[in-house]
């Protein structure tokens, strides 16, 4: 079933494009947003959060249409959302400050509400600190403690900002395993520019470029567009879109090989690149 | 053990019907012999422990509410309001203490000269007016993302806050206020003050709160301040001016009550 469906939504910010003619779907499991820093991923996000109104295109989530106030509200109570630069007051404790969003999610009567709270904190490891100021803890913990809000009244539909930014690779993985668990039986939309935590957790991608949708699909057919793009050689090779030395002291090299080039097996990164890489029209308007 | 209670004792302390002499006594019988304790079992209310028990861990897991919600919660307000109240970015003791510094500053110009005194009318209801814009200041509000994703009404969420900030900042200026020096109009400012906040709610159903409070305190300075230097104060204090003031008040509230969903779009919840 599908929980998110964004078809032509454009957003400009003054004379800016962020969005121009986004088509999205997404239902359960997780769909990974991968772009470059500045490729409208955030603003899609923000769309999809109900945070933001597209200036043009229609957006349904959970079946419902975020314009009409009424089915509004209906999708926030369904919704988590962690934006990315969460902020926190950091005057509050982390009970206290899962507890002022849960007050924000409409879970008005104090018992079951911090039950909700003490549920979230536990699942997202933070009971030891639960009492600890939020300016005490260190930024993986905050990333956490992000985590724990957006899980408040465990929405049918996540929406989660570059989660794993910033994140140290042992808490990477802690929270790679935390993303995948709340993927089971819900729609989680993420967005990263690392491709490693695309791979690891979703199972469908979009490609998000100059404000448009440049792919669609799963993993496996994203990494398939790259096949026989892919060389090695014991040089930079000047046909290369991209090219780096691997360990082994070969070079990689990723666009359209010359004739007897030494095809290897492509990786999502390689796909991506290759997208990515492509000349792309101007994203400002006049 | 020697001896057991009955199983009346038993039904009777499960009920917890039992007089405190029999239930201290059947505690400390039980803590000690698993032969009652399994007797026990068939008597109590499984329900009724879990509701015990869960309000055991909430008072000992819940973490001290701060003084602020403490006080709000004694005053009556719910604890849900106070927690939103405790989070207004306004109430904060570094914005309290500037209002208060701007004030004190300009009731010491007054005791100088005439003509501070009449501008100080002028400033007054600026202070709590910017308090409510601050509220809503996205660079302030560390949470605003959050909160435009969540389902709490804006509206209600703009009124919570907006009396909080005046229930602070308006018994500042009004220290400020009595302290100034032969002052005609000590309390001349407070229907300004409530006029121009009603109206700058009301323009929030066509512009965020920041920019509403910005364009009526705008024209209430253009408006003011030169009456105010040439000393025509009944311009803007005189008992018919306290009546335009108290009607812009009325229909600023009106106004807002039928614009209430356009509210919560201009708050930034506009997806």
């Amino acid at each position: 079933m599908t929980t998110v469906r964004v078809h032509g939504v454009t957003r400009s910010f003054g004379r800016t494009r962020a969005l121009d003619g986004v088509d999205l779907e997404a239902g359960r499991g997780v769909t990974g947003l991968l772009g470059p820093n500045g490729a409208g991923k955030t603003t899609l996000l923000r769309t999809i959060a109900t945070v933001l109104a597209p200036d043009r295109g229609t957006v349904t989530l959970l079946g419902r249409d975020p314009t009409r106030p009424e089915d509004r509200t209906r999708i926030r109570e369904r919704l988590g959302y962690l934006p990315q630069d969460a902020g926190f007051h950091r005057g509050f404790t982390v009970f206290e400050f899962v507890d002022y969003v849960a007050i924000l999610k409409e879970m008005t009567d104090r018992r079951p509400r911090h039950d909700e709270v003490r549920r979230v904190i536990a699942l997202t490891g933070l009971a030891s600190v639960s009492a600890k100021r939020i300016r005490a803890l260190s930024g993986g913990m905050r990333r956490r403690v992000g985590l724990a809000q957006a899980l408040l009244g465990d929405p049918d539909l996540l929406v989660l900002d570059e989660p794993t930014v910033g994140l140290d690779p042992e808490q990477r993985l802690r929270f790679r395993e935390m993303i995948s668990q709340a993927g089971e039986g819900r729609t989680v939309v993420m967005s990263s520019h690392q491709t490693e935590d695309i791979t690891a957790l979703c199972n469908r991608i979009a490609v998000i470029h100059h404000g448009r949708a440049r792919f669609a699909g799963t993993p496996t057919e994203l990494t398939a567009q790259a096949e026989g793009r892919v060389w090695t050689d014991t040089r930079r090779s000047p046909a290369a879109l991209a090219a780096w030395r691997t360990g082994d002291g070969a070079f990689r090299n990723v666009g359209d090989p010359p004739g007897g080039a030494e095809l290897i097996p492509p990786t999502l990164e390689d796909a991506y690149l290759l997208l990515v890489g492509e000349p792309e029209p101007a994203v400002t308007r006049s | 053990m020697t001896w057991h209670l009955d199983p009346e004792a038993i039904h009777r302390y499960a009920r917890g019907a039992a007089p405190p002499a029999l239930a201290a006594s059947a505690e400390a019988h039980l803590m000690g012999c698993a032969a009652c304790r399994d007797g026990l079992t068939s008597f109590v209310d499984t329900r009724r422990a879990e509701t015990i028990w869960h309000e055991v861990v909430d008072r000992v897991d819940a973490p001290r509410r701060s003084g602020p919600e403490r006080l709000l919660t004694r005053l009556g307000v719910g604890e849900a309001t106070a927690r939103l109240v405790a989070a207004t970015p306004t109430l904060r003791g570094p914005w309290l203490l500037a209002v208060a510094g701007v004030l004190a500053l300009a009731a010491s110009a007054a005791q100088v000269d005439e003509r501070f005194l009449r501008m100080f009318l002028v400033i007054a209801p600026l202070g709590p007016l910017a308090g409510v814009a601050v509220a809503f200041a996205g660079g302030l509000d560390p949470t605003r993302e959050i909160g435009l994703a969540a389902p709490y009404s804006g509206l209600r969420l703009l009124l919570i806050r907006t009396a909080a900030v005046l229930a602070v900042t308006v018994p500042i200026v009004a220290a400020a206020g009595f302290a100034l020096p032969g002052a005609n109009w000590p309390a001349g400012w407070l229907l300004p003050t409530a006029g121009l906040t009603c109206a700058a709610l009301a323009l929030t159903a066509r512009v965020p709160p920041v920019v509403a409070v910005g364009v009526v305190a705008s024209a209430w300075v253009l408006v003011t301040a030169p009456a105010a230097v040439a000393g025509h104060l009944d311009v803007a204090f005189g008992a018919g001016a306290q009546l335009c003031w108290l009607a812009v008040a009325v229909l600023g509230g009106a106004w807002l009550a039928l614009t209430r969903h356009t509210v919560t779009t201009k708050l930034g919840r506009s997806a």
